[in-house]
């Protein structure tokens, strides 16, 4: 009763009400390096929510700093309603987390090393084992419970170790690059994985380089890019920002260098080799085509195909990243 | 009441996982017992006379070294970061992981005074108070361990670091003579080190008697010394999660 009253008048109100985790203003330095600067967003109960960036956007220190791993210089962070500094153990127990690395113990056999991580978030005998048991299943490893961890496939590591972060049924999971690494099959059983987390009402908390995974999973995702949020909202939204400009999918019949061709387009404002193609911004298509064409002529090869193409999340976070980058790169 | 709990669990885990281990205790036992026999050999009449020192060495040594070994493996493994990330307090980690070197500890160097008195005929005259300076050596010098693991990411970094402060500390403790023969200008020097106090606690319990006139004044300022790790390995723990 004593430790309710106490989280009761703790709870940070920030503002809004179904909300589990909420930053403001938050900024972390690692020395001159400013990890992450003025970093603010809000995370909805129950929602999947993809966590994107470049690598050193600053998507583990943000994982860190919300898990208590990280002490922040400055900025608010309330998760599940609890202020992460003042009341760092009563956070722990309500959220999970998958670091990038699975660090699970390698000595202990999965079985143990449930059972030890779930003595320590105050499982009953009874619950843990239930709980064990119901994770080992679920995760299709009830064979392996004798199996140290080390001894452990790459993919089943990984399964382990998102059980062992559902152990204590958490309010909020972390999942940091959850299937980097995986072969397909692994990566495939783990996003259904995800899904089925999520159905059961956790909020899952998603960084990953793998967009396609992100649009396929996520309900909303945020783009950070050297330690600031740059876009935020659904799929459809953060696409909708790049599709006032048109994507054109063009296939030469010889090499090109993207230099010339965006120097020889001025209609053309962003080029992306993509699969064998070219994916061009433009903002003006007839004018773009007419100058490609132009273009292909005076180098001497022929334009084999060429169209509009819908943008795709990836397509979105390159033009936004390449735009903040060059953005930034003017400021300086 | 909880962290109470966590404290026995983090500790029985790394006791499961580490300080069973047969590499691990033979590497506690044997190198004390050699030790031991090699001083018994050169002087079957006063080998006694270094049994409490041995033992507090044993403990200096082996708890030390196992401390800052498991938690910069752990370092390096993720697994800190693991037991990090679950609803445990900074001082509850510490003292569980205190507590399983310390056990670890106090088991050798029982097997070595079991040895003593079984084959080299060694009689303890004060059981309470050399348990009570088993219990703080172990206790302090895990906690020592602790804070050099801290501050290094490397096992061998730790152990250098441990053994700019051992082996000085063998020198000045009384380890291998009493601090009554000791020089002058040595004796307030050896008032500084915690392991003078074990070694002289381990003494009043094998012999009766002491350096100190009374056991209680090791009692209180060994006591001293572990409450003053603890208190610094919080910190020192907190400041290394956060890096």
């Amino acid at each position: 009763m004593y430790q309710t009253d106490r989280e009761e008048k703790r709870r940070v109100t920030l503002e809004g009400s179904d909300s589990i985790i909420q930053v403001e203003q938050l900024c972390k330095s690692y020395g001159d390096t400013r990890a992450l600067e003025d970093a603010s967003f809000a995370v909805r109960r129950g929602e999947i929510f993809g966590y994107l960036g470049p690598n050193g956007a600053g998507k583990t220190t943000t994982i860190n700093i919300l898990c208590g791993l990280l002490k922040r210089d400055t900025g608010k962070v309330a998760v599940c309603g609890l202020d992460i500094d003042r009341d760092p153990v009563a956070v722990k127990g309500r959220i999970g987390v998958v670091p990038e690395e699975s660090n699970l113990y390698p000595e202990l056999t999965c079985r143990r090393n449930l059972e030890y991580l779930g003595e320590l978030y105050g499982l009953s005998r009874v619950a843990r084992k239930k709980q064990v048991h119901d994770l080992l299943q679920t995760f299709d490893l009830v064979d392996k419970g004798t199996t140290p961890f080390r001894a452990l496939s790459r993919g089943m590591k990984r399964r382990l170790t998102v059980a062992a972060a559902l152990l204590h049924a958490p309010e909020v999971v972390f999942l940091d690059e959850p299937t980097a690494g995986l072969d397909v099959p692994s990566a495939r059983a783990l996003r259904s994985l995800i899904q089925a987390i999520n159905g059961d009402g956790t909020t899952v908390f998603l960084t990953t380089h793998n967009l396609a995974e992100a649009e396929a999973l996520c309900d909303r995702v945020l783009i950070l890019v050297k330690g600031r949020v740059v876009a935020e909202g659904t799929g459809q939204e953060i696409r909708g920002r790049v599709e006032e400009t048109k994507t054109l999918s063009v296939v030469f019949s010889g090499d090109v260098v993207q230099e010339s061709l965006r120097a020889a387009c001025p209609a053309v404002h962003s080029v992306f080799p993509v699969d064998g193609a070219w994916q061009l911004g433009v903002t003006e298509t007839h004018a773009a085509v007419a100058q490609i064409v132009s273009f292909a002529e005076k180098q001497g090869i022929r334009v084999l195909k060429i169209g509009t193409t819908t943008a795709s999340l990836e397509d979105a976070f390159m033009r936004i990243v390449n735009d903040k980058a060059d953005g930034q790169e003017d400021e300086s | 009441m909880n962290q109470l709990a966590n404290v026995f669990f983090i500790s029985r885990k790394d006791i499961e996982s580490y300080y069973s281990k047969p590499p691990l205790i033979t590497w506690g036992i044997l190198f004390p017992a050699v030790l031991m026999l090699a001083i018994y050999v050169k002087d079957p009449t006063t080998y006694l006379d270094v049994a409490p020192g041995l033992i507090a060495m044993t403990l200096l040594f082996g708890n030390t070294s196992m401390a800052a070994i498991v938690v910069t493996f752990e370092k390096r493994s993720g697994t800190l970061q693991r037991l990090l990330l679950t609803p445990v307090t900074i001082r509850t980690i510490v003292t569980g992981k205190a507590a399983s070197a310390a056990v670890y500890g106090i088991a050798t160097s029982l097997v070595i005074m079991v040895g003593l008195i079984c084959l080299l005929g060694m009689r303890i005259v004060n059981p309470f108070v050399l348990s009570i300076g088993l219990l703080l050596g172990a206790g302090t010098f895990s906690l020592l361990g602790l804070i050099a693991s801290v501050m290094v990411r490397e096992v061998f970094e730790a152990m250098t670091l441990m053994n700019l402060l051992r082996f000085p500390m063998l020198f000045i403790s009384g380890v291998f003579m009493p601090v009554a023969v000791f020089p002058a200008w040595i004796k307030p020097v050896s008032m500084i080190s915690p392991l003078t106090y074990v070694v002289e606690l381990l003494r009043f319990g094998i012999f009766g008697e002491s350096y100190f006139s009374s056991p209680w004044i090791c009692i209180f300022v060994a006591a001293g010394f572990l409450v003053i790790s603890w208190l610094l390995a919080g910190p020192a723990f907190g400041r290394s999660a956060d890096r």
